[in-house]
């Protein structure tokens, strides 16, 4: 039977999941700037603070360390909150909340407790913002045992991670694109939780594998299409997750295609793609044909001015470039 | 002095000379034996504020500690055996040996932990006290800190957000006049600390912290306020650290005789038992039975925990993460 399904928006993907979340557990609250009467500033929590009070869903004042702190602190007593930090820039001012207390203090307690966080933020570039509201982060907190990390690129995968990270026992970064909270895509009617840890074939394809998640997924998506009209079958994979890493997805495929893009839109240097490579390199380096290829950021910040941010970015035409060099 | 007074002054003086003895051990003992790693930030000097403070808290009530929280841990309930343990990084230890002297913890006795990120548990305690808002519980969190993290941008966002939330939330700070070697007037534009939450409108209060009876008392009273109104609370307590920030310290930032000089003046136990015994509250023999009994006792708990297996190397490897979820 062919399941229903509806359209929707990244945006509105995010609102479902944190609704019915709220609406399944009372342990789940929500705080950050601007996410309460105004609705978040992407929208993202649309009408939450009407229909749970705001008791459940906070606005605070611009205040990140306070937010993260109080996420910690709310999550050992028993709540589930999700934090939400206004530009993943910010997150530095978090970090020291979710990487030296969330991501830790389960473990140097020797297990005593449980820290069931979400850590919601947008990333990403594209839309003009420039250096210190455009930026990739994902690398710095997959580097942090203790913290899961997702990055979901369409709709269906935001709604089902969402509603995974929620429930994981586990502080969890969840990034999203803030390009992309307009972005359509269908979801299934039905409830639909995607556990985390399991990449997704996009598209299958055998000559070449391209991994690559966020927004960036839909431009190699993109770049399958035309590399296809050359007669180049590419298969895409979104890890959707990137702590923990489905390796075993990634190798499963190079099985097959022989050569490995990996495409994002934060800086190479130390991005996610070296560690994949890497990985593939130390488990599976006899099944590459050629070596791999890495399309990324170069080492610059984000640029203002459109022609700099869209060479600094990477676009289809660089994920297709890529491919080619990755095939010799 | 009634017979009740009495009962509870012993009670904090037995808890005051078992946290002193502890640090004692691991000054005196652990160090030279290289018997822990790192360092230990010991709080002796500052014993009257941890056992006063947390006998005015109801058993529910959380706690937040800092580096400097071997004291905390003891009056809230910990034991002696197993501190030691997670001090000298055996398996049987609090946290299985992997938290050690700035992380010791204990969920089931709401010791909820130290963080010794100064400045860094203050927005916890905020989220602990926001959870008990919400469940309309009327259990309060207390959280301990020097006086550096009163210059931390996160105790000043959680001050803001507990007054602003009406979360009870006791905010102790412990004035122990230095950060690391940094003195107070080198560091605090402002010396009366205890104004330094009064652009979120609280107002604080200056406590004798080398008298456990005033601790008490002083806590008792804002406790009682903040759990009934479920507003935050301030407290600064004037202290000092008789011994270096750490281990290690040299202490060159200050004299030899500074420090004798306020143990000889300000020793929180001394003046305890001297006020005991001046007012015939308390016979000297009986002063000496307890200290010989505590020191007994915590000289029990260490060689106890000296027999203590050390954990597998390979545990490092398990528990950064829980497993499943709802």
């Amino acid at each position: 039977m062919a399941e229903k399904l509806r359209n929707i928006t990244f945006a509105q993907a995010i609102r479902t999941a944190l609704r019915a979340e709220m609406k399944r557990d009372e342990r789940v609250i929500l705080f950050g700037e601007d996410v309460g009467y105004y609705g978040g500033v992407y929208g993202a929590t649309v009408g939450l603070q009407k229909e749970f009070g705001e008791d459940r869903v906070r606005d605070t004042p611009i205040s990140e360390m306070a937010i993260g702190g109080v996420a910690v602190g709310a999550a050992l007593a028993g709540y589930r909150p999700v934090a939400e930090i206004m530009y993943c820039d910010f997150l530095a001012h978090a970090s020291d909340a979710i990487v030296n207390n969330a991501a830790k203090w389960r473990y140097m307690s020797g297990g005593q407790f449980a820290l069931p966080i979400v850590f919601r933020s947008p990333g990403g570039g594209g839309a003009g913002y420039a250096a210190q509201h455009s930026q990739s982060l994902e690398a710095w907190f997959a580097h942090i045992p203790g913290l899961k990390v997702v990055a979901p690129s369409l709709p269906r995968d935001a709604r089902g991670l969402l509603k995974a990270a929620i429930r994981d026992d586990n502080p969890v970064v969840f990034l999203e694109h803030k390009a992309h909270y307009t972005f359509k895509g269908e979801v299934p009617v039905e409830e639909e939780v995607i556990p985390l840890g399991v990449a997704e074939v996009k598209r299958a394809g055998n000559d070449v594998t391209v991994v690559s998640w966020s927004k960036t997924l839909t431009f190699a998506l993109e770049a399958a299409e035309t590399l296809a009209a050359e007669g180049i079958d590419t298969e895409v994979i979104d890890p959707r997750t990137l702590q923990p890493l489905d390796i075993e997805a990634i190798l499963a495929s190079i099985g097959k295609t022989r050569h490995l893009v990996v495409a994002h839109e934060a800086v190479q240097f130390g991005g996610l793609g070296g560690e994949i490579v890497a990985q593939v390199a130390e488990r599976a380096l006899d099944s590459l044909k050629r070596p791999p290829v890495r399309v990324a950021a170069p080492f610059v910040p984000i640029p203002y001015s459109e022609p700099m941010e869209l060479r600094v970015i990477p676009q289809v035409a660089d994920i297709v470039a890529g491919v080619r060099r990755s095939l010799g | 002095m009634a017979a009740k007074d009495r009962e509870q002054l012993l009670h904090f003086y037995e808890d005051m000379l078992r946290i002193r003895f502890f640090e004692e051990k691991v000054r005196d003992v652990l160090l030279p034996g290289k018997l822990f790693r790192g360092s230990s930030h010991l709080a002796i000097g500052q014993e009257a504020v941890a056992v006063g403070a947390i006998h005015a808290l109801r058993e529910d009530d959380l706690v937040v500690s800092t580096h400097r929280g071997h004291g905390h841990a003891m009056a809230k309930g910990l034991d002696p055996r197993s501190m030691f343990a997670e001090v000298m990084g055996r398996k049987t230890g609090c946290c299985r040996g992997k938290g050690g002297s700035m992380h010791l913890s204990d969920a089931g006795l709401g010791f909820v932990g130290e963080n010794p990120v100064v400045g860094s548990n203050t927005p916890m305690a905020a989220g602990l006290a926001l959870a008990a808002k919400l469940e309309g519980s009327d259990r309060l969190v207390a959280a301990f800190f020097g006086e550096g993290a009163l210059n931390t941008g996160a105790f000043h966002e959680a001050a803001n957000l507990a007054a602003l939330w009406q979360l009870p939330v006791l905010f102790l700070c412990e004035d122990n006049l230095y950060a690391i070697s940094v003195p107070l007037e080198r560091s605090s534009a402002l010396q009366d600390l205890e104004r330094r939450a009064e652009a979120y409108g609280i107002q604080g209060q200056r406590v004798n912290g080398m008298r456990v009876m005033e601790v008490y008392e002083a806590v008792s009273r804002v406790a009682q306020e903040t759990r009934e109104r479920s507003v935050p609370s301030y407290l600064v307590f004037d202290t000092y650290r008789f011994e270096g920030h750490h281990t290690s310290d040299k202490q060159t930032y200050r004299t030899r005789d500074e420090a004798l000089e306020e143990f000889r003046k300000r020793d929180p136990i001394h003046i305890l038992e001297f006020e005991m015994i001046d007012d015939h509250t308390v016979p000297i023999p009986l002063t000496i039975e307890y200290r010989d009994r505590i020191r007994a006792e915590i000289d029990e708990a260490f060689e106890q925990a000296l027999q203590e297996p050390w954990p597998e190397a390979d545990e490092a490897l398990a528990g950064a993460y829980a497993e499943g979820g709802e």
